[in-house]
């Protein structure tokens, strides 16, 4: 396996939002495994909701943006803050070898996990002899 | 999820209480640095393998709110505990390693104000985020006299 087919997390800023202001966004923490038929991510996304989860395949670059909802009523004092309110955004860049039609995603409890399917040409195939 | 509250009547005092600042009790210094480190590094996204995770601390009028962020934890393996004035939060979560499985288990001590009703606090989980209220003495909640003027 090459390094170029596989997922990589991108560490460039991913902020090419089109109004052009910036978005504070924090990466989370996210495992990555490969099996036979594709990769499995796993992303962990706490205060994030269905509605609040975006995920984009464009031009080999998976876009995972999750905005946190508050539980909370407004009002609220804080006393002491380790979380961010800032959403979550992760950039995973990939190249042809993953089948974009065929992702799944699944949002259970904070946690994405994301199946993605090696495309046909890029899994061993056998040539026969004519 | 289980809620257990129970004080131990033969106990001394604890410590007055100074507010929250510096009242995490964070285990040796060496799981302090790791913990700083852990954090810096995720960028303040949360804990991914075990130990501390991240707390908020809200209040209101009525109540004080603690969130922990805790995704992917099954509910029944959450434990929320008062103990003499701290709330005791842990949890584990199973996780695959490679062919087996694992599981990672977090907790964390959090000082809570003297005028907490120790029996009525209730927690929630959703989202992966857990939600504790600990709902105030109604001495300890904001009065307001009308003081009227002859």
């Amino acid at each position: 396996m090459s390094l170029l087919n596989t997922l990589l997390p991108t560490h460039r800023a991913a902020a090419s939002k089109d109004d052009g202001e910036p978005h504070p966004a924090c990466r989370p923490y996210f495992e990555i495994d490969e099996t036979d038929g594709g990769y499995g991510v796993t992303v962990y996304l706490p205060g994030v909701s269905k509605d609040g989860l975006e995920i984009t395949d464009e031009g080999g670059e998976l876009r995972i943006t999750g905005k946190r909802t508050s539980n909370l009523a407004g009002g609220l004092t804080a006393l002491h803050r380790e979380s961010s309110d800032a959403a979550y955004e992760l950039l995973l860049t990939h190249d042809n070898t993953v089948d974009a039609g065929n992702i799944q995603a699944e949002l259970k409890d904070g946690v994405l996990r994301l199946t993605l399917a090696k495309a046909e040409s890029a899994k061993p195939r056998k040539i026969a002899i004519s | 999820m289980r809620l257990i509250n129970y004080t131990n009547p033969n106990a001394l005092t604890v410590a007055p209480a100074t507010g929250f600042g510096g009242r995490f009790q964070l285990g040796d210094i060496e799981d302090q640095i790791d913990w700083l480190f852990g954090t810096g590094l995720a960028g303040f996204a949360g804990a991914g393998r075990g130990g501390q995770f991240p707390v908020d601390i809200y209040e209101d009028k009525e109540n004080t709110y603690v969130r922990a962020e805790l995704p992917g934890v099954n509910r029944d393996a959450i434990g929320v505990e008062i103990v003499e004035g701290s709330l005791f939060i842990q949890a584990s979560r199973k996780e695959k390693t490679g062919e087996g499985e694992g599981s990672v288990s977090f907790n964390r001590l959090v000082s809570i104000p003297e005028e907490v009703q120790a029996d009525k606090v209730t927690a929630a989980y959703e989202n992966g985020m857990l939600t504790v209220t600990l709902p105030k003495k109604e001495e300890a909640k904001p009065t307001k006299i009308n003081v009227s003027v002859n």
